[in-house]
């Protein structure tokens, strides 16, 4: 994600220094006429392509497409991660169905950038070795045998270029600021309940209301007798109050990871959040001695992990194993 | 007022009125009123004692869940140190001498003695036994 955040930098920079960079960067010199374009892939297939100090036609086409896809990427990032992490510029605005299937797109996005990155450096490859372009090395100090000043070409103009960046980028990143701090799509504030945090909280560490569906909830409170093995049973009124709550702010009021993911129920046991198959798949590489340790003591301790699990949120950035769990 | 009888009538007076520093009246009140239930069903009945009380919470019971057959599952064996619940939640020590509010709310006994007993042993305890166990915990 951070290298999200990165690239979307780069991608800027890039943009800025196609109108400002030295003639070779400008988007002029990698625009090309139709008919060039024709004429150089013509004239690779004879392998004796012309010679361009800059980048030749496949050259560009592929600064456009790495752009472009780029730029894709970043995009797709930013959805999934507004609509499944409800987390960055996009949460207030994605829902977690989008930033699902966006998540599919952006997974066929990176691959597509591995391909193009091994196609690119086959690209140079077969420039170097052979037509024998000096390219590696024209990478690194900017010389290349046959360059002539580009007379015709105005030079570039890096202080202003720089200067553009830094404002753009200052804009932009408070943007992105401000979109991040408004309020999640699906993620209400909602008051506590005091009777829940006390009651539940006797034995264990209240679950989030969101982490069940309406009817888990009404099952669950409706069999306190037998609550997982134990009798847990509450005054009538105490427990329609809690049953109220639990049913008031259950999964469906919820557009979270989390409220979705923990939906589908375990068929055999479907109050239980541990055994949902979502649950199982996400702790499958856990160790279950953790689960046993001092620090945690039973699967059914979410917070012992995760730091924001009393919020119901969940983010991978809020997960931290106890002290002396560690392996 | 001789003051000979000033001085039986102070010293009665302090006895009233001086308890041992453990004493809490709402813990006393409700060990009355096990107290009274247990006379009513057992009309030979003695008084709670510490010992039984001991006995009941380290014995293992059977009846109830197979995960927890004794009160030391989950509060331990030594009543003065912290127990665990089986979802992982820290118990407070039930030893009087640790946690000095134990057994001084009556709807919050009543409520734990009716899940534990039956999570425990799989019915309800009697008055004896609860009597004793609070009477137990007190000394420790």
């Amino acid at each position: 994600m951070i290298a999200g955040y990165v690239v979307a930098g780069l991608l800027l920079f890039r943009a800025v220094w196609a109108f400002f960079g030295a003639p070779y960067s400008r988007v002029a010199s990698f625009a090309f006429p139709p008919r060039q374009v024709i004429a150089h892939f013509a004239s690779l297939l004879r392998r004796r392509p012309a010679h361009y100090t800059g980048h030749n036609p496949s050259g560009a086409a592929m600064i456009l497409a790495v752009f472009a896809v780029l730029c894709l990427l970043v995009l797709t990032g930013f959805l999934v991660q507004g609509g499944v992490e409800k987390q960055g510029p996009l949460a207030a605005f994605t829902t977690y169905a989008f930033g699902m299937t966006v998540r599919g797109i952006h997974k066929l996005v990176a691959l597509l950038l591995l391909g193009m990155i091994a196609g690119h450096l086959a690209g140079v490859a077969a420039g170097s070795l052979l037509f024998k372009e000096r390219l590696v090395g024209a990478m690194i100090d900017g010389r290349k045998p046959g360059a002539h000043p580009a007379s015709s070409a105005a030079p570039g103009r890096p202080l202003a270029g720089f200067g553009l960046f830094a404002l753009l980028g200052v804009i932009l990143a408070t943007a992105l600021l401000l979109l991040s701090r408004l309020p999640p799509l699906g993620m209400p504030a909602i008051p506590a309940d005091r009777a829940m945090l006390t009651e539940c909280g006797s034995c264990h560490r209240p679950f989030h209301p969101s982490l069940l569906p309406r009817a888990a909830w009404a099952r669950l409170m409706a069999d306190l007798g037998d609550h997982f093995g134990e009798d847990a049973s509450l005054a009538p009124a105490v427990r329609d109050e809690i049953a109220r709550y639990l049913e008031l702010y259950a999964a469906e009021s919820w557009d979270s990871k989390a409220a979705h993911r923990f939906s589908v129920l375990a068929a055999g046991d479907p109050t239980r959040i541990t055994a949902t198959p979502a649950w199982q798949r996400i702790h499958r590489g856990v160790d279950p001695a953790l689960f046993r340790s001092h620090a945690v003591g039973s699967r059914s301790n979410c917070a012992a992990c995760h730091a924001d699990a009393d919020g119901g949120r969940f983010d991978p950035q809020a997960i931290a194993l106890p002290e002396g769990t560690q392996p | 007022m001789t003051p000979a009888r000033f001085c039986l009538a102070l010293l009665a007076t302090t006895l009233l009125f001086a308890q041992p520093s453990f004493a809490e009246p709402a813990r006393d009140a409700i060990l009355g009123q096990l107290a009274a239930e247990a006379k009513q069903a057992n009309p030979a009945f003695a008084g709670f004692s510490a010992e039984r009380g001991q006995q009941f919470w380290q014995a293992v019971h059977t009846g109830g869940r197979a995960e927890t057959p004794s009160c030391t599952s989950c509060h331990t064996k030594d009543p003065t140190a912290e127990g665990r619940s089986r979802a992982g939640k820290a118990i407070a020590p039930m030893a009087v001498s640790r946690t000095p509010e134990r057994f001084t709310d009556a709807a919050k006994v009543a409520k734990w003695f009716e899940r534990n007993c039956n999570t425990v042993l799989g019915r309800a305890c009697s008055a004896v036994e609860k009597g004793d166990i609070i009477t137990y915990l007190s000394a420790q």
